[in-house]
C-alpha cells in the first residue's frame, strides 16, 4: 500500500470507528497531562510515588500506575530504595 | 491467510496447560489436532503464575517449553484469538463454525520486535498483569507469548497510524476483518479451564474497592520475574510491604456466594506465595488466616510444615471483615478461634484474598454439553470416566472439570486424550455407526 492509500484507509476507518476513536482521544489527552506533570515532578530529582503524588495531586495508586507503565517503556527509571519506597527518575539521555 | 475449511482428528477448546497436554498427547500417536484458544496467546493461567507448588520451579521455564512444542507441532494446527460460534453434528462426527478475530497485524511478516508497542502513544491497563501494569494499543500480549505476534486492541485505538510507521516489516494491516471458517472433526475435547473470584463478590472484604486487598492472582503477578512492578509493592503507593495477610476460603465453601465447593488449590499457593515473599523479603511478617488447611497432595503436607518452620504464622480464624484506615492499611476484624474465639483487629500494609476457582465457560448453548450444579462441565461417571461428558464424542480435560491444580490437570488432559484416541479407533473410518462405541457405552463399561 502507497502511504497515500494508508492514509486514506486510516482516515476512512476513524470514519467507521468514530465513537471508540472519540473515546480513546479522550484518554489519550487525560494521559499526556499526566504523564506530563509525572515528568515535571521528576524534572528536579528522583522521587518516591507518595512524593510525586504529593506534588502532582493525583491519587498514589494512580501516580503507580503511570510510573510503572512509564518505567515499562524506557521513560522512567528505578534507583535504589529511600526507607520503605522506591525512588525514580526520568531516564537520563544516553550518548550513543 | 485462513483456509475456509479444515479437517482433524480432533478439536481442542482452550489452550492453557490441560488443552495443550491433551493437544500433545493426541498428536504424539499421530492423530490431527486443531487447538483453538480464544485469547492471543496460549498458555492460560498457568503462565500468569510466578512459581509452582510443590516444587517452586519457574512457571515460565517449564510452560514456554509446552506452549513453543504446540506451535510447531506438524500434527497440530493452532489458532489463536479464535473462537468456536455453533457446531453441527453429522455421520462423520463434528462440523465446527470457528471465527477469527482480526489482529490487525500480518503474523506471517509480523516478527514480535514491539516497535509498534514503543511507537503507539495510548497506554491500556494490561489483563495479563491483572491491570496493575500497562500495554499499548499496539502490543504483543507478552515476553513469553506464543505466537510471539502483535494485536491491536482497537477498542483504544485512535487510528493515528504510528505503530505502522514504527513496524520494520510492514506487518500492520488495518483492513483485515474477521474470518469465518469450518473445523470438521471426529472428536472435541473441551479444555475451557477456570476463572477466580470476581473482586466485587465479597462485599465484607471490601468489594474490590481496597488497593491494598488484591486477589492471589495479583501476587503471582507481584512475584514474578515479568511482573508489573519488578518487586512486591502495595498497589496504592509502591510502599515495600512490612507485613502481609493471606484470608483463605475467599470465595470458597461459602454458601453467600453460591459456591459450596473448596477449590483445592487456595491453601497450597497461599503457602507457595507466603514462602516466595519471605525469600523476597527476608523482613516481612506474613500471616495466614485460615479455617483449615488442606494439603492433601504429594508432597504438600511437608510443603507446608517446610513453611511453618520458615516462620510463617499461621492463625486459625474467621474474618469477617476488611476495612483500611487513613493510610490505606487494611485492618483485619478477625475471630481467633483457637483464642476463645475472641474478635481482635490487625492492621497489615496488604491483603491477599485467596479467591476460589469458578466455571468460566458453559458449554450447553454451543456444544449441548450440560454443565452440574456446581457450575463446571458435568462428567456423569465422575469415579469410573472423569473427563467422559454426556455427549458421546465430547471429553473434558482439565480445570473445566471441576477445581483442580496443575498436576491433576494434566493428569485429566493425558485421560482426555487416551479416551477420545479410544472413541476415534472405535468410531474409525468415519464409519461411527459400525463400531458404536459411544461415550454412553464406555461409561457403563467402566461402571
Ligand atoms: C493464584 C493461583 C495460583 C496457583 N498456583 C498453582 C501452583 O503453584 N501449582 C499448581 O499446580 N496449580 C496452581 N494453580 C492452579 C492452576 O492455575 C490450574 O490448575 C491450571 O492453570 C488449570 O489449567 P487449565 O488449562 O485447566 O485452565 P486455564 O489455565 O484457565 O486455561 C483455559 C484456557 O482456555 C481458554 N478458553 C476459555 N474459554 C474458551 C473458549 N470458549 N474458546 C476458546 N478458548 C477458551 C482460556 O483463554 C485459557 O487460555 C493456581 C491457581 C491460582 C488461581
Ligand atoms: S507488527 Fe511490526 S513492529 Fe509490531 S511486533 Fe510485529 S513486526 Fe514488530
Ligand atoms: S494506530 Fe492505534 S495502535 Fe497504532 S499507534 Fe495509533 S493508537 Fe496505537
Amino acid at each position: 500500500m502507497s502511504e497515500k492509500e494508508w492514509a486514506e484507509t486510516l482516515k476512512r476507518l476513524r470514519e467507521e470507528h468514530k465513537e471508540t476513536v472519540a473515546r480513546s482521544q479522550a484518554l489519550l489527552k487525560e494521559q499526556q497531562a499526566k504523564r506530563k506533570a509525572i515528568r515535571k515532578a521528576l524534572e528536579e530529582g528522583p522521587r518516591t510515588v507518595p512524593e510525586v503524588a504529593d506534588l502532582t495531586g493525583f491519587a498514589s495508586h494512580d501516580v503507580m500506575w503511570y510510573v510503572m507503565a512509564m518505567k515499562k517503556f524506557g521513560l522512567i527509571e528505578e534507583l535504589e530504595m529511600d526507607g520503605e519506597y522506591y525512588r525514580y527518575q526520568l531516564t537520563q539521555e544516553k550518548a550513543k | 491467510m485462513v483456509q475456509e475449511k479444515i479437517r482433524v482428528d480432533t478439536l481442542v477448546v482452550g489452550g492453557g496447560i490441560a488443552g495443550m497436554q491433551s493437544a500433545l498427547d493426541l498428536a504424539d500417536q499421530g492423530y490431527q489436532v486443531a487447538l483453538v484458544e480464544r485469547d492471543p496467546s496460549i498458555g492460560g493461567k498457568m503462565i500468569q503464575l510466578s512459581k509452582v507448588f510443590p516444587t517452586l520451579d519457574c512457571c515460565s521455564c517449564i510452560t514456554t517449553p509446552k506452549m513453543s512444542a504446540v506451535a510447531h507441532h506438524e500434527n497440530i494446527q493452532l489458532f489463536t484469538y479464535c473462537e468456536i460460534q455453533a457446531i453441527e453434528e453429522n455421520d462423520q462426527g463434528f462440523v465446527s463454525n470457528a471465527l477469527q478475530k482480526p489482529r490487525y497485524v500480518d503474523v506471517d511478516t509480523c516478527t514480535g520486535c514491539r516497535q509498534c508497542e514503543y511507537a503507539c502513544p495510548i497506554d491500556v491497563p494490561h489483563p495479563f498483569d491483572r491491570y496493575l501494569g500497562a500495554h499499548r494499543a499496539a502490543y504483543v500480549p507478552f515476553s513469553t507469548a506464543v505466537p510471539q505476534k502483535a494485536l491491536i486492541d482497537m477498542e483504544n485505538c485512535i487510528l493515528c497510524g504510528k505503530c505502522q510507521r514504527g513496524c520494520p516489516a510492514n506487518s500492520i494491516d488495518f483492513t483485515q476483518k474477521e474470518q469465518p471458517f469450518e473445523i470438521e472433526s471426529r472428536a472435541i475435547i473441551l479444555a475451557t479451564g477456570f476463572e477466580i473470584t470476581p473482586p466485587d463478590a465479597k462485599k465484607e472484604y471490601g468489594a474490590g474497592q481496597f488497593h491494598n486487598v488484591v486477589d492471589a492472582l495479583v501476587m503471582e503477578r507481584l512475584l514474578a520475574p515479568t511482573g508489573p512492578y519488578g518487586h512486591v509493592l502495595r498497589p496504592s503507593d509502591g510502599k515495600e510491604p512490612d507485613s502481609i495477610a493471606y484470608v483463605q476460603c475467599a470465595g470458597s465453601r461459602d454458601k453467600t456466594l453460591g459456591v459450596e465447593y473448596c477449590s483445592r488449590v487456595c491453601c497450597m499457593y497461599a503457602i507457595k506465595q507466603a514462602m516466595l515473599i519471605s525469600g523476597a523479603l527476608p523482613l516481612a511478617d506474613i500471616t495466614i488466616y485460615y479455617m483449615d488447611i488442606r494439603t492433601f497432595g504429594k508432597g504438600y503436607d511437608q510443603f507446608y510444615q517446610t513453611a511453618q518452620a520458615m516462620g510463617i504464622e499461621f492463625v486459625k480464624g474467621k474474618v469477617a471483615r476488611i476495612n483500611e484506615d487513613e493510610n490505606q492499611n487494611p485492618v483485619v476484624r478477625v475471630e481467633m478461634i483457637d483464642e476463645g474465639s475472641k474478635v481482635v483487629e490487625r492492621m497489615h500494609d496488604m491483603v491477599v484474598l485467596s479467591v476460589g476457582m469458578l466455571p468460566c465457560y458453559d458449554p450447553q448453548p454451543i456444544f449441548g454439553v450440560r454443565s452440574a450444579e456446581d457450575g463446571f462441565v458435568l462428567t456423569p461417571s465422575i469415579n469410573m470416566a472423569p473427563c467422559v461428558t454426556e455427549h458421546p464424542g465430547i471429553f473434558v480435560s482439565g480445570t473445566a472439570a471441576g477445581p483442580m491444580d496443575i498436576v491433576d490437570s494434566i493428569v485429566l488432559a493425558g485421560a482426555a486424550s487416551a479416551e477420545a484416541a479410544a472413541y476415534l479407533e472405535a468410531n474409525d473410518g468415519n464409519r461411527r455407526s459400525v463400531k458404536s462405541t459411544t461415550n454412553a457405552a464406555r461409561v457403563t463399561a467402566h461402571a
